[in-house]
């Protein structure tokens, strides 16, 4: 085979894992199938490497397979089983491993509750660190479309969280439902 | 089903929010806004929402998504790479 793949992009790609999981686990809300997802990717990415350029955006490359493989996946699924709405959040809100903090769970909550294209706009700018317009190419859509869902986006969590009428200035008061 | 847009159609008591969004929808923003994760920069007129509040959701948005990309990744993840790496040579 003709992989002679550089130390640094190795390097690069053990480096992003970390990303990959947490935004495959906010696609999916399952662990272990974010983690079967990120396989795939590495998978994917390793034997597609001569397609990447050395020295461009590897993170927004491998952001980009994990998202088009589970779109795919999701889409043949749906064909066999149509996954009832809400059992996404269901399955996070049960997750053992994730209790403890308390008003990053009540957060949790409010993000899976997020219509997925939201959420993921929200994630990829917001917490992942990309730009609109990277966040844009990774999901193949318009600036636009990806500035709007984020707004959505927050617009949605501050009146699930029932933030939208006051300031949030110190963070638990904030998180505090006032409904 | 969509219990958020019940709750949304319930509790709108932001002035003209959804108006504005539709409106940035359909008009289409400007592409050339600089590349930054800074929260209040991002902060966009049309979404209604302080700068401070939006600040807030995206400290909680991060902590969530960095507690997992925080995790030790999973050793059959990193015995992939190694393997493939291994085919690779061969």
């Amino acid at each position: 085979m003709q992989h002679k793949v550089s130390a640094s992009l190795k390097d690069a790609l053990v480096g992003e894992m970390g990303n990959l999981r947490a935004f495959a686990v906010s696609l999916c809300g399952d662990k272990e199938r974010a983690d079967d997802l990120v396989q795939e990717t590495l998978f994917k990415a390793w034997n597609h490497l001569d397609s990447f350029k050395e020295g461009t955006n590897l993170k927004a490359w491998l952001f980009t397979i994990l998202r088009n493989t589970y779109f795919s996946e999701r889409r043949k699924r749906k064909r066999e089983v149509e996954d009832a709405d809400g059992t996404y959040a269901a399955r996070l809100a049960t997750h053992p491993e994730q209790h403890g903090h308390m008003d990053l769970q009540d957060f949790r909550a409010v993000l899976v509750r997020l219509p997925d294209d939201q959420r993921e706009a929200l994630v990829l700018v917001g917490a992942a660190g990309f730009s609109y317009e990277e966040a844009a190419e990774i999901c193949n859509c318009a600036v636009g479309t990806i500035k709007s869902r984020v707004n959505r986006a927050r617009n949605r969590i501050a009146e699930m969280l029932g933030l939208a009428e006051h300031e949030a200035g110190q963070d638990d008061v904030g998180l505090t439902k006032s409904a | 089903m969509n219990r958020g847009r019940n709750s949304k159609d319930r509790r709108l008591n932001m002035p003209g929010a959804s108006k504005k969004m539709d409106q940035s929808v359909e008009t289409g923003t400007p592409a050339d806004h600089g590349a930054t994760t800074d929260d209040a920069a991002l902060a966009e007129p049309e979404t209604g929402l302080t700068p401070n509040l939006q600040a807030h959701i995206g400290r909680h948005v991060r902590a969530v998504f960095d507690e997992v990309a925080r995790e030790p990744i999973p050793e059959h993840l990193l015995r992939l790479l190694k393997d493939l790496e291994r085919s690779g040579d061969k």
